[in-house]
């Protein structure tokens, strides 16, 4: 669309070559600002230091004059007709109100601040220079409107840097009783960000030459921004927790045959080839490396519990309100009952089992208690998914089924099902996913010490017992309290300082547990994803 | 008005009419003995479920019962069976609901008969805890009030939104209008991917990371500020705000969409005129779904503020994070009991209804547009 548009101007507009590429310079110059401004945030560049030889702060200032000079050039020389542009009459209320923002807080923090004049002469600055903003944005031809007003915002905030007035130094303490200053740390980096951005905006318009092509190109470039940033955002975080924690995950990691723990597989005792402590062990005295298998384990019984409960519950209220009930009254309630549930916090859930389940399971904050909380919180997800599965299940296969005479229940059974079944397997994945990370809901219900010792690894399967009073059947394990990643991780981080008696080196420890959760629960969604893409790509080969 | 209520107790009676009408069908319809294994079936599983909430070591006598009926009815008559199930499945989330409602409620009556207070000589039960913004469950008077946490929750929120509404809004227009398919490809596993991190996670980097750099920002004494708390929570609700808000946008009718675009306008003029517009009530009902879990994002909250139920001073001090209701019953249900295990279930109420309410709203909502759209609800 860009490209087609650009080659476009070029064939209609003989030399409008040169100003497109001085345009193409200012947006450069905004997305350099813009790395700037982050790394200047999260101190990667030292704002009192240098950078290429000239101070920080000087270097930003100077780079937003020429930045804001750029942009006022651009459009008047667009009103004076050196470029060649298709404006609009006015650039519009949006553009308006975008424009005004930032000057309300420059015209309420200059009156309330720098002139003295208190809260209210503050708010009848930022009134006066906001709506002086806005008209200058709005009220003129398009190409002054929307470069002017930013313009001026970025060279002022340009030579407040480069005058000094707002140093490295600076600091404004805001007298509140609970004392909190902005310091120049903060302000310079945000400042600088946030006129970037508006330079880019106001510049990407003056390269697609005004109009409905120049505001086309505004909102694209801030579009794609925000993409790329939050992309960006989660590769940061994931890489940031890896980074952290694989050394802590690794200690005394071994490979070589004969040095990992004995296990029986298949009947057979074999011993692993790889020793990894961290996920092998539990906690104890003896142990060389202390680790978080208990909480691991833990949380695959957690999985599985609450999947069993909630798959089968979900799956046939499901397929009711898909194939049998008709669309009434009862449907309505029971679809604002699921969607309620969807949103109802996790903490609350966890109140509620607190309230509901503990008395009913002896008593004590135990496994059983936690697997049920979070079954009821998997189930609506269960529910809405697999009713979006079962939707998408095409009428013609119902009523080809149905031509053949059979039953309403195996039309369901041998069609619905089959067909809807990758919607509905997707759905329990993603779901599991997100409540094998949930900390809320067990917290209450099922989580007992911050370490667990590796000898109380729980067995579920190995602790069935049939006795003689009324339940009949008991589970010890089921029925105790235990651990799970996200829980330990909690309780790592609030035990604070008193860890070290415990663990060698605490913040590796936790770091380490926090990568654990971090791979267990984005392989459930890797997992989920792929079988998404498998299913989707299988449906369009045949 | 009378006609008015004569035809709905009309329709009423009609209503019920046509149940027990379609009740009777189905008995007839049905083969006596299989109708024998639903009745054992459905009385038994409510005697189960009678025996649990009256927390019964017999409980487990008629849910063998119906596990043994449903087996039998299984084998023999399964379509019956497999229908009777499914509707108490179905029946199951409305009862699950409903007993979050009914426990939660309960175990918060004693203390909002304890802060009750008199306003022109009526006396109503529960208005001391939004009267005054005093929290201390040790030293005498003892009070519980819950004005600090709403105050922490309110500015969480309105952070959380200020962030996750605008950039959710933006990449949600992006993934559904703009994007390319293979760009497309990679950032929408992105979101969810996004979405899946645990709170956890998130408050634990919050909390070594950003918590110390923004005590150091700002000069704060301590660490923990709503401002970080509430950007740290609206990046946790910006997949909400996404999926939901692409899923509304998508439900746009491709014709008006190319039916503008034929008009010669730029795809962004299609985009604020026509697609925006008409998917307006859905991308709102996204955001209000965003700030619902913004409300209810608990651990990260309790991970990184302060942990003293107070108002922060002056109110809009957002450098300074107190607590919010979440993080408190987060952080209190070990050592309270008795009045204060009540007070948290009162957090836990007020945080229920607000959810509920906003997320009946934004259905509504939704509804109202499908039914615009002329699409399928």
């Amino acid at each position: 669309m860009a490209g087609a548009s650009q080659t476009d101007t070029q064939l209609v507009e003989g030399n409008t070559t040169q100003t497109d590429a001085v345009a193409a310079v200012a947006i450069g110059l905004s997305a350099v600002l813009f790395a700037l401004a982050v790394a200047a945030m999260f101190e990667r560049v030292d704002l009192t230091g240098t950078l290429a030889g000239v101070q920080t702060v000087t270097l930003l200032g100077g780079l937003l004059t020429a930045l804001g000079v750029a942009v006022i050039a651009f459009g008047a020389g667009s009103r004076l007709g050196y470029v060649e542009t298709e404006p609009d009459p006015s650039a519009g209320l949006i553009a308006g109100f975008g424009a005004a923002v930032p000057w309300v807080v420059v015209g309420g923090g200059v009156a309330s601040q720098t002139l003295g004049l208190g809260t209210a002469g503050g708010a009848v600055g930022a009134l006066v220079v906001g709506g002086v903003a806005f008209a200058l944005t709005v009220l003129p031809r398009e190409d002054l409107g929307s470069t002017l007003p930013l313009g001026s915002l970025l060279t002022l905030t340009g030579l407040v840097f480069l005058t000094g007035v707002i140093g490295p130094d600076w600091l404004w303490d805001l007298g509140w009783a609970q004392t909190a200053s902005i310091t120049a740390e903060f302000f310079i980096p945000v400042a600088t960000l946030f006129s970037a951005l508006y330079g880019g905006w106001a510049s990407a318009k003056s390269y697609g030459g005004f109009g409905a092509r120049g505001r086309h190109m505004g909102a694209y470039v801030l579009v794609y921004l925000n993409a790329l940033s939050i992309v960006a955002f989660l590769f940061i975080l994931v890489a940031y927790v890896v980074v952290q924690g694989v050394p802590g995950l690794l200690t005394g990691f071994e490979l070589g045959l004969g040095t990992g723990p004995q296990t029986t597989v298949l009947g057979v005792s074999v011993t692993l080839p790889v020793s990894v402590p961290f996920v092998m062990n539990g906690v104890a005295l003896l142990n060389d490396f202390q680790g978080v298998l208990p909480a691991i384990v833990g949380t695959v019984w957690l999985v599985i519990g609450a999947v069993v409960l909630a798959v089968p519950l979900g799956v046939g209220a499901a397929v009711f309100l898909t194939e049998y009930a008709d669309r009434g009254r009862f449907t309505q309630v029971v679809e604002v009952a699921t969607n309620g549930l969807w949103s109802t916090p996790s903490i609350v859930f966890g109140l509620f089992g607190f309230a509901f389940l503990i008395p009913r399971f002896g008593n004590g904050k135990s496994l059983l208690s936690g697997m049920i909380t979070l079954g009821f919180m998997l189930l609506p997800l269960v529910v809405i998914t697999s009713r979006e599965a079962m939707l998408s299940v095409p009428d013609e296969y119902r009523d080809a089924s149905a031509a053949l005479g059979v039953s309403k229940w195996q039309t369901i059974r041998s069609v619905v099902l089959p067909a809807a079944l990758p919607g509905v397997v997707t759905g329990v994945i993603l779901g599991v996913g997100r409540i094998a990370g949930e900390t809320a809901p067990i917290l209450l219900t099922m989580a007992g010490g911050t370490f667990i010792p590796g000898s109380q690894t729980v067995d579920v399967l190995g602790s069935f017992q049939f006795t003689a009073a009324p339940p009949f059947v008991a589970n010890p394990a089921l029925l105790e309290a235990t651990s799970a990643l996200p829980y330990q991780l909690f309780a790592l981080i609030t035990a604070g300082v008193g860890l070290g008696s415990s663990v060698s080196d605490p913040n590796a420890f936790r770091w380490a547990t926090a990568l654990v959760l971090l791979v267990v629960v984005l392989s459930f969604y890797a997992i989920g994803i792929a079988t998404r893409y498998y299913f989707r790509r299988r449906l369009k080969h045949t | 008005m009378a006609q008015v209520n004569t035809s709905r107790s009309d329709r009423l009676v009609d209503a019920v009419g046509n149940r027990v009408r379609r009740a009777r069908g189905f008995v007839d319809d049905t083969d006596p003995a299989a109708l024998a294994v639903i009745a054992v079936m459905t009385a038994s599983i409510l005697a189960a479920l009678v025996g649990f909430l009256a927390v019964s070591d017999w409980t487990i006598v008629p849910f063998a019962v119906f596990l043994a009926s449903a087996a039998v009815g299984w084998v023999r008559y399964q379509a019956e069976t497999a229908y009777t199930i499914a509707l108490m499945m179905t029946v199951s989330t409305i009862l699950i609901l409903g007993l979050i409602i009914v426990f939660i409620f309960r175990e918060s009556i004693p203390v909002v008969q304890y802060e009750s207070a008199t306003v022109f000589g009526v006396t109503v039960p529960g208005l001391r805890m939004f009267l005054q913004p005093n929290w201390d469950a040790v030293s005498p008077p003892i009070r519980y009030s819950m004005v600090p946490m709403i105050h922490g929750t309110v500015m969480v929120t309105l952070i959380a939104s200020a962030v996750a509404a605008p950039l959710g809004v933006s990449a949600a227009l992006f993934l559904s209008e703009i994007a390319p398919t293979t760009v497309r490809e990679v950032v929408k596993p992105g979101v969810e991917i996004l979405a899946g991190i645990p709170s956890i996670v998130y408050g634990f980097i919050g909390f070594t990371v950003l918590s110390p750099w923004a005590s150091d920002q700002f000069q704060t004494t301590g660490q923990g500020s709503y401002l970080f708390v509430g950007i740290v929570v609206g990046l946790m609700a910006l997949p909400t705000v996404v999926s939901v808000a692409e899923d509304a946008l998508s439900s746009v009718p491709e014709s008006m969409k190319s039916g503008s675009l034929a008009m010669g306008t730029t795809d962004w003029q299609t985009m604020t005129s026509i697609t925006l517009p008409a998917a307006f009530s859905g991308v709102s009902s996204a955001v209000l779904l965003g700030v619902g879990r913004a409300i209810g994002e608990t651990m990260a909250a309790t991970v990184m503020l302060r942990g003293v139920p107070r108002l922060t001073e002056p109110l809009v001090n957002v450098f300074y994070g107190q607590e919010t209701l979440t993080s408190i019953i987060a952080r209190n249900y070990g050592e309270a009991d008795g009045l204060q295990m009540d007070a948290l279930f009162v957090a836990g109420v007020i945080l229920f209804i607000t959810v509920l309410v906003i997320s009946i709203g934004a259905q509504y909502i939704e509804w109202r547009m499908y039914e615009k759209l002329g699409g399928e609800v």
